[in-house]
């Protein structure tokens, strides 16, 4: 008995999950403090209202978007040979979404109001919009892992019965995919209209945001589902990627970065002619200023351009290591974008007097309560796609789904490890 | 299982049929049971507020007056003072209520109808409804909300000295912002009283300015005060530019009342 706890403890999985776990315990001391509190142990103030948490938000969201475009290729463009990847996409994307409410729940004044917008609609808030979308798309998500779960050898394993309903889940996988690339369609793209909408920052004010925030999603979704994949079939022997599947999707990756490359470089390049005020001080912050290394190094070097020479090049990225980096790089690029997005029309504040056209700059860092709460939603994400790896068999190409009329084989029933 | 072809098209078609129904039907069933006050019928008055910047000194009475009478904590400010630039070496100060935007951006886009206007103008905020996404403070271009990061209790340091309470407190956890006095306007005219003319149905910071700084009224009245305020003098709004159309008026610093300083008058201009 205490040989064989002995033996857990020198498993280096022992000690991820046991380190998951002590994160995700501060999160949680975190999180009761936010509730009974309030949100005055925050950084958070009038003039920059939103700041790390959103940041997540932003992350999470567009880091799922694997899952409605590797359902849509499944699904509806026909690509049947992807649908193993699918599969991992839109379990991670449940994830990403789950941590995105969770987040937004610590976020907002009265989390016990969260359903309000469900009820009292305003049409004309893109942030309404966002919410309706991403509800309606959590539940296209839940659906479309309701087989997943169903079938994982696990599961059926212990509930024969229920798997079996569960996995006939799958026969309305079509109808779930136009539906959620409807809604991603929709709440991707108006998340950067959430802030384009905005008159009042003008760095914010103008329409190329709503397309950059699905164009980029589009690269760092698949990348990040990507990555995962491989990152996992390296770590354990439950995870069996096919090469060939992972390739064409980082092809793909590569060609979405170039059209991502050329949509910022008219965005940016529009916004430095003339002097437009707040906005081209805040364009300054970006290029020039204190968020110069993240724009110049996050976004542009690591997030678009690095990657995308590996990711074009069939030799490069064949090679894991550099496949990983620049997947890596994608995803870091992407978070650096949207949290130098959020932050920078909430430091460079348009001012109110007449007289003055200079803006106000303003100052946040996220305070230790932020950070731990944060982390823990974000140690929660990797410890339930861990689960899933281990368990719920995500992460294997091997697995050929019960499409339609293949009836159902488990092909890794409970197996020793 | 046995046509799977069938099995999916039949999904399709009601699968949608079913969701647009859900969706429309939820919609009905909102509009009826929990929008709120409805679109009222249009009001006679459109209540606007006047502030003449000759004669604001920045003494901070409109402050704590309206701290007293909204019950606002003593760290936020519905209306605020603010310096701007001095004309002729004289100090000038522009106090900021909220706006009161007739094309107001936080009614645009506050996902649950929290802010709303009333059928005279004023921007309202729906306590009740608020859920604290905070959208609107990013969205007013006049910084004229404050959210409650934390809970106002004890007592008001601004009662009783400057008035008494006449609406409750915001919870934490939602945006507040000035609403410009609709309690009083609302119970002075159950009262047959006129707001901007009589004390108790006007603005607390109106009533309290000492210097007749602030002035109020109904725009659709062309003899009330701001109605004659706004045809005798020039006047400007801020940021016209973003064209929220707002209800807030002033009246610049005149050169009348600095002319006499030589030395700030610009060049002449002879060639």
């Amino acid at each position: 008995m205490f040989k064989q706890r002995l033996s857990l403890v020198r498993q280096p999985f022992f000690w991820w999950v046991a380190g998951l776990l002590v994160v995700i315990a501060a999160g949680l001391a975190a999180a009761f403090i936010i509730l009974t509190r309030g949100l005055v142990v925050t950084n958070l103030t009038d003039l920059v209202p939103w700041g790390f948490w959103i940041g997540i938000d932003l992350s999470s969201i567009a880091l799922s978007a694997g899952a409605f475009l590797l359902s849509a290729a499944v699904y509806l463009l026909g690509i049947k040979k992807l649908q193993p990847v699918a599969r991992t996409a839109v379990f991670m994307g449940l994830i990403g979404y789950s941590m995105a409410v969770l987040t937004l729940m610590l976020d907002i004044g009265r989390p016990d109001r969260f359903w309000h917008s469900l009820l009292y609609w305003n049409i004309h808030s893109p942030l309404w919009e966002v919410t309706m979308c991403v509800t309606l798309y959590l539940t296209v998500l839940a659906l479309e892992v309701t087989p997943i779960v169903g079938q994982s050898g696990w599961f059926h394993g212990r509930w024969p019965k229920l798997g079996d309903r569960m996995a006939s889940v799958h026969k309305i996988a079509p109808v779930l995919a136009i539906v959620g690339l409807c809604l991603s369609m929709l709440h991707q793209s108006s998340l950067g209209a959430t802030y384009g909408v905005l008159k009042a920052r003008p760095i914010w004010y103008r329409p190329g945001l709503a397309v950059l925030f699905i164009v980029s999603a589009m690269a760092a979704g698949p990348a990040m589902v990507v990555l995962a994949s491989t990152i996992a079939s390296k770590v354990t022997s439950r995870a069996r990627v096919d090469k060939s599947l992972l390739d064409a999707v980082a092809q793909f990756i590569g060609w979405v970065l170039v059209a991502y490359l050329y949509l910022r470089f008219w965005d940016a390049l529009s916004m430095s002619y003339t002097y437009e005020p707040a906005r081209s001080e805040g364009l300054f912050y970006l290029t020039k200023g204190p968020l110069a290394l993240n724009f110049w190094i996050g976004e542009i070097a690591l997030g678009i351009v690095i990657p995308m020479l590996i990711l074009l090049n069939r030799k490069w990225r064949q090679n894991t290591r550099l496949l990983v980096l620049a997947l890596t790089f994608v995803v870091v690029g992407l978070v650096f974008y949207r949290w130098d997005t959020n932050m920078v029309g909430q430091l460079v504040v348009f001012n109110q007097m007449p007289q003055l056209l200079t803006p106000q700059y303003t100052q946040y860092r996220p305070s230790l309560i932020e950070i731990a709460a944060g982390a823990g939603i974000i140690a929660y994400g990797l410890l339930a796609f861990t689960i899933g790896v281990r368990s719920l068999g995500v992460v294997d190409h091997t697995l050929v789904e019960a499409h339609d009329e293949v009836p159902y084989v488990p092909a890794t029933a409970v197996s020793t490890d | 299982m046995t046509d799977t072809t069938m099995n999916r098209r039949h999904f399709l078609k009601f699968g949608l049929a079913g969701l647009a129904t859900t969706t429309i039907s939820a919609r009905y069933l909102t509009r009826e049971a929990f929008s709120g006050p409805a679109p009222e019928e249009k009001s006679p008055h459109q209540w606007a507020m006047v502030i003449d910047q000759s004669k604001c000194t920045g003494c901070g009475y409109c402050v704590k007056a309206c701290q007293a009478h909204n019950d606002v904590a003593p760290d936020k400010a519905w209306t605020r003072i603010m310096e701007a630039e001095p004309v002729g070496g004289k100090e000038v100060f522009l106090p900021m209520p909220c706006m009161q935007c007739q094309d107001a951006p936080c009614v645009d886009i506050c996902p649950v109808k929290a802010s709303y206007h009333r059928a005279d103008g004023i921007v309202m905020m729906d306590y009740n409804k608020c859920i604290g996404c905070r959208y609107c403070e990013m969205a007013c271009p006049y910084g004229a909300r404050s959210f409650n990061w934390e809970e106002f209790t004890g007592p008001n340091p601004a009662v009783p000295a400057w008035g008494q309470p006449e609406v409750p407190r915001r919870p934490r956890g939602v945006v507040e912002k000035c609403s410009f006095c609709f309690q009083r306007i609302d119970r002075g005219l159950e009262y047959g009283l006129t707001p901007g003319v009589d004390q108790a149905a006007t603005p607390a910071c109106v009533v309290a300015c000492p210097y007749g700084a602030r002035i109020f009224g109904d725009l659709n009245d062309p003899n009330s005060p701001v109605s004659v305020a706004l045809a005798e003098n020039s006047s400007y709004r801020l940021r016209e530019d973003l064209g929220t159309e707002t209800r807030v008026f002033y009246l610049p610093m005149r050169d009348s009342e600095t002319e006499d300083n030589e030395e700030i008058v610009p060049c002449s201009n002879n060639a």
